[in-house]
């Protein structure tokens, strides 16, 4: 078999589900249950053909680079023990397609449900399957999140929602701690290739991280398979539908954990903490799961209490740390999964036909439903572990390495009778499920009162899982025999021990403790009949301590208490706070790293300056200094004067011999004062008289603030001075001066640095600049000024009063005198504008200009449109749509990065030539143009969009009335 | 600054001539800007320099190189278009809302408007 195919059969659920998914929306029945079943089976076929290329320990990989510089490839591994896991995956998931296409009722979405299961199935081939472990952890949380939609596929159900939110909560926080635990080993063996890592057993059990490693790695499995104390969510997730419980928490997700337990067995066990961790965890899981078990009402309850004490018997069979142990675990999880699925299908159909899952109103179904009653009596035996069925093997061989010592404590000397204690409890419970329901009078209040056997099809899964039990029970050897060698052999290797597989070892202890668990079940639970069809739910005294309540008392204290606390004593809805806090929190991360690595901030003497340029930069800081003074009280006056200091900046760089970036900053400079100029409108109108008067707080909290700016801004200088004075010998600069031309086709450096050399940069800078004009306009298209700003300026107002005044005048006939021969001008000056961005565009990749400065310009050309007319002359007239601009920008970007697939290169090369056009002459059209072109455009699209968020807010009726106070001002 | 020595005799004349003549009405606009009283007046001052002077630069950069590179070279005259153009635009808008201002606060040295002032009838501190 090709490994390639490995691909495929990951592939293909995730493609059977999306195909589905385009079916969400039709009231299609038989197409996505057939395209389920057809996908699993052909997923088993597949599966099923690999089985020669993995026997004797031989192992199939597949290997794509994906991020290879981290150590993360896209590794799918196939040996002897996935092959077996994942033969249980398919084949199961075929079966319980085919039961739920007879178990959904009509009302029932049936796309959304296959669609989800094909989307599991998938994710759980990827946990078997990832090569990789942190690929591996990927998938584990895809399980988590499809369990989650899967429980809460009946959303209008309470339970449901609940249960699904639970299984997420848990099983998500115990993915975290897996990544984090897979991160630690990853960083213990230097790989995260799953052969390293199982080859490095030694040096991860010498390593100091071992111990946080291992808890953390066995927090995700133990949540995952649902052992104390997590178990709770298990029996929650039962409001999932029936197929959903027999498929992920009977035979396949729940035993990710213990699946991942076994995978990194040979690397992790063997350890006294491993003993104890897991052990400790498997048997109090087995215990209580069993014991909870006897005393519920509910059918699929009792399986689900059932099911977690069979996992707490494979972790527990694990954490013995002996090779037969691991034998036995990984031959009971094949055994339950099927005895297992097949009980959940088979209270499936009894709740189908029923209506009811509750064992008090269930009894003497045997008349109703012969066929159903034997299947489920036969895989009951099984999960009892009566003889010459699959359970019965399994779970000798629990009770054999049960009695066999190994690690030397307590815990391993009452591991015997715990064992035999745990057997009779399931024995309990199995006789309990087969009593209750079967025999007994003839039921008496039924929801639905005539009960027959379901559909041929419908009891065909549960047949052949039965037979399954039935075949591996009698005739081991020559059933599962073979592939149970193939997967022990390829976890354990050289250690495989001897083992056998018949079904009688003769009279010896196991025996012994299984004659005395059968009848000590058989005992108890004719002891407790009485008490049993009257309990209330749940076991008595436990019944009150509910996993539940507690789990929700937990997420409440960790979600609204603490985050209410933290919320009202650490964070504050004040601007000033706030920003003082980023301020001094970006000046420690600058001030401390550079402290501590002996940072000495030498000021060389500045020499052969201009004495001009010094004046430059006197005016320009003057201007700084006035435009903080002012902003308090001044604020307009304090704006030009930024304005001046911008001027400033872009007279240094024309100066320092770089056009490009004095354009970009005289754009740049025009677009923000106008921005900031058309904001100013919407501050609080200053106070009529400067209270000069200040407290001594007032004045201490100044200093402070005073002296947080001068340290940043100080610090800001001396670290920008040291840079821009270190002597660099050899820079990156060089090699674009010399190959801007050779490859870029460009003559301006900084375009073609831009555009082409560092493209992804810029799309990345782009989708940045869309992302904030977006947000801009988010928050102003909801802002609500303060009610003081809400009333017209002064000087407006006295205009309206004019013009509503004199009979022939219109509301705004003065500002359009006053305004009318610079509006005109401004109106002419539209199309010339736009050729000047035209102009810069074209030229941008050889001279100064590009896009990032045509978009401006062509923005200030709209700017200049709403200035002279006002917002509604200008919307009149032009139809902005700035939305389009930035999608556009952004997706022509991206399709010119595209583009250089097609032609074999990496994302975005660019190709360049020169064109001749008729009246222009030649032109360079690099492909880098177009891209520049999505630049352009997303900057006049986020620009304008902006200015648009801002305009708008003048044409707006507030609800909110003005204040009284502006109103008679 | 090497093609200033292929400059003919009498070019450099020219150019010098253009160049000083621009320079110094841009001078005595900016003496003008800082020295005149009142606003009005002020306002006067720079045009100077927006206009001829303007005129006078770009005439002295048209000749030289026109001179030096041997053929016309006539877009500076875009520049002295642009200016003439826009430069009355930020004068006036500076103007306007000065008088409009003015006669809104009941300033009597102001001229009213043709029409009627908006401030005459309206004056806010006397509604």
């Amino acid at each position: 078999m090709p490994e390639y195919l490995l691909l495929l059969l990951l592939v293909l659920p995730f493609a059977g589900s999306l195909a589905i998914a385009s079916l969400l929306r039709t009231a299609a029945r038989t197409l996505p249950s057939w395209l389920a079943g057809g996908v699993a089976l052909l997923a088993t076929i597949l599966t099923a053909s690999y089985y020669p290329s993995v026997t004797n320990g031989k192992v199939v990989r597949y290997e794509i680079a994906w991020l290879p510089e981290l150590g993360l490839n896209f590794t799918l591994r196939l040996d002897g023990f996935a092959w077996l896991f994942t033969m249980l995956v398919t084949a199961i998931g075929f079966l319980v397609v085919l039961y739920a296409r007879y178990y959904m009722s009509a009302e029932d979405p049936i796309p959304r449900f296959f669609s989800f299961l094909l989307a599991f199935m998938g994710a759980m081939l990827g946990v078997v399957l990832s090569g990789n472990i942190i690929l591996l952890s990927i998938f584990w949380e895809l399980t988590s999140i499809f369990s989650f939609l899967l429980i809460g596929y009946w959303y209008h159900n309470a339970n449901a929602r609940d249960g699904a939110r639970m299984a997420l909560t848990i099983t998500g926080i115990g993915g975290f701690c897996l990544l984090v635990g897979f991160l630690l080993i990853g960083h213990i063996v230097g790989s995260y290739d799953l052969d390293r890592v199982l080859a490095s057993g030694d040096i991860i059990r010498e390593h100091p991280l071992y111990l946080p490693a291992l808890v953390l790695i066995l927090i995700g499995a133990l949540t995952k398979s649902a052992q104390f104390p997590f178990h709770f969510w298990l029996p929650n997730a039962m409001a999932a539908p029936t197929p959903v419980s027999a498929y992920l928490h009977s035979a396949t997700m729940v035993k990710a954990g213990v699946f991942l337990l076994v995978r990194l067995w040979p690397a992790l066990s063997g350890t006294f903490e491993w003993f104890w961790l897991v052990g400790f965890a498997g048997i109090s899981t087995l215990l209580l799961g069993a014991y909870f078990a006897i005393f519920q009402r509910d059918l699929k309850g009792l399986l689900a209490y059932s099911t977690i004490s069979h996992l707490g018997l494979i972790t527990t069979l694990l954490s013995l740390g002996s090779p037969l142990a691991a034998v036995a675990a990984i031959f009971h999880m094949v055994n339950h999964a099927t005895f297992k699925a097949s009980l959940f299908m088979a209270a499936g159909i009894i709740d189908h036909e029923t209506g009811t899952r509750d064992m008090q109103k269930l009894s003497g179904l045997f008349r109703y439903l012969p066929y159903t009653a034997s299947l489920a009596m036969v895989a009951c035996a099984a999960m009892a572990g009566v003889p010459l069925l699959n359970g019965f093997l399994s779970k000798e061989m629990f009770f054999a390495e049960a009695v066999e010592t190994h690690a030397d404590s307590i815990l391993d000397q009452a591991l015997p009778y715990i064992a035999t204690l745990a057997g009779a409890f399931s024995v309990a419970y199995s006789i309990r499920f087969i009593h209750t329901v079967f025999f007994g009078p003839p039921p008496t209040d039924l929801p639905k009162p005539h009960p027959h056997e379901p559909p041929r099809w419908m009891r065909f899964p549960v047949e052949s899982l039965v037979f399954a039990c039935l075949i591996v029970g009698i005739v081991p050897g020559l059933s599962i025999g073979p592939f149970l060698h193939t997967a022990v052999l390829s976890v354990l290797g050289p250690e495989t021990p001897y083992y056998s597989l018949a079904v009688w070892h003769g009279f010896n202890l196991p025996l012994v403790m299984s004659i005395v668990a059968m009848l000590g079940g058989a005992a108890l639970y004719f002891a407790l009949h009485n008490y049993l069809a009257r309990c209330e739910d749940g076991p008595p005294i436990f019944r009150h301590l509910r996993g539940q309540r507690i789990f929700e008392r937990i997420l409440v204290t960790v979600s609204w208490k603490w985050a209410r606390w933290l919320e009202t004593n650490i964070g504050t809805r004040r601007l000033q706070p706030q920003l003082r806090i980023v301020a001094v929190v970006a000046f420690l991360a600058a001030f401390l790293p550079l402290h501590l690595s002996g940072f000495d901030a030498k000021l060389p003497p500045v020499r052969g300056v201009d004495p001009a340029f010094v004046m430059l930069w006197i005016i320009g800081m003057l201007s700084a200094l006035a435009a903080a003074f002012l902003a308090k009280y001044h604020r307009f006056a304090a704006l030009l004067l930024i304005g001046g200091s911008g001027i400033v900046t872009c007279v240094t760089f024309a100066w320092l011999s770089a056009p490009d970036l004095a354009i970009t900053q005289l754009l740049v400079e025009i677009v923000t004062t106008v921005l900031l100029l058309l904001g100013l409108r919407w501050l609080p109108k200053r106070l009529d008289k400067i209270d000069e008067s200040a407290t001594f707080s007032a004045r201490l909290r100044r200093l402070r603030d005073f002296a947080i700016a001068v340290a940043c801004g100080v610090g800001m200088s001396i670290l920008a001075y040291t840079v821009m004075t270190l002597p660099v010998p050899d820079t990156i600069a060089n090699f674009f001066l010399e190959r801007a031309y050779s490859e870029g086709g460009g003559r301006n450096v900084v375009n073609v640095i831009l555009v082409d050399f560092r493209g992804f940069d810029t799309m990345g800078e782009i989708a940045v600049l869309g992302i904030v004009a977006l947000t801009v306009f988010a928050l102003l298209r909801r802002f609500r000024p303060a009610t003081e700003s809400i009333g017209l300026p002064e000087q407006q107002r006295i205009q309206n009063a004019y013009d509503d005044a004199q009979p022939e005048r219109n509301k705004g006939d003065t500002v359009r005198d006053y305004l009318f021969v610079p509006s005109v001008v401004m109106q002419w000056l539209f199309p010339v504008v736009i050729t000047f961005a035209i102009y810069l565009f074209m030229r941008g990749h050889d001279l100064p200009g590009g896009g990032f400065a045509a978009g401006i310009t062509m923005a200030i050309a709209f700017l200049l449109q709403y200035l002279a007319g006002g917002t509604r002359w200008a919307e009149d007239r032009l139809r902005i749509l700035p939305l389009r601009w930035i999608a556009f920008g952004l997706l022509i970007a991206a399709a010119t990065g595209a583009g250089s697939w097609f032609f074999g290169y990496p994302f975005l090369t660019s190709h360049s030539q020169y064109l001749t056009l008729p009246l222009i002459g030649k032109v360079p059209t690099a492909s880098a143009l177009l891209f520049d072109l999505g630049v352009f455009s997303l900057v006049v699209g986020a620009t304008v969009l902006i200015l648009i968020a801002i305009a708008h807010q003048s044409i707006r009726t507030y609800r909110v009335k003005a204040a009284p106070k502006t109103e008679d001002a | 600054m090497n093609e200033a020595f292929n400059l003919p005799f009498w070019a450099e004349i020219v150019v010098s001539a253009f160049v000083l003549l621009g320079a110094s009405l841009a001078l005595i606009g900016t003496i003008g800007l800082a020295r005149l009283p009142t606003f009005f007046e002020r306002l006067h001052a720079p045009t100077l320099g927006t206009s001829w002077g303007t005129g006078a630069m770009v005439m002295a950069s048209m000749i030289f190189f026109t001179v030096t590179s041997g053929r016309p070279v006539f877009h500076e005259i875009l520049i002295g278009i642009f200016v003439t153009v826009t430069t009355p635009v930020t004068l006036m808008l500076l103007a306007q809302s000065t008088l409009h201002r003015e006669r809104a606060e009941g300033n009597p040295d102001v001229p009213a408007s043709i029409s009627k002032t908006p401030a005459a009838d309206s004056d806010p501190k006397e509604a």
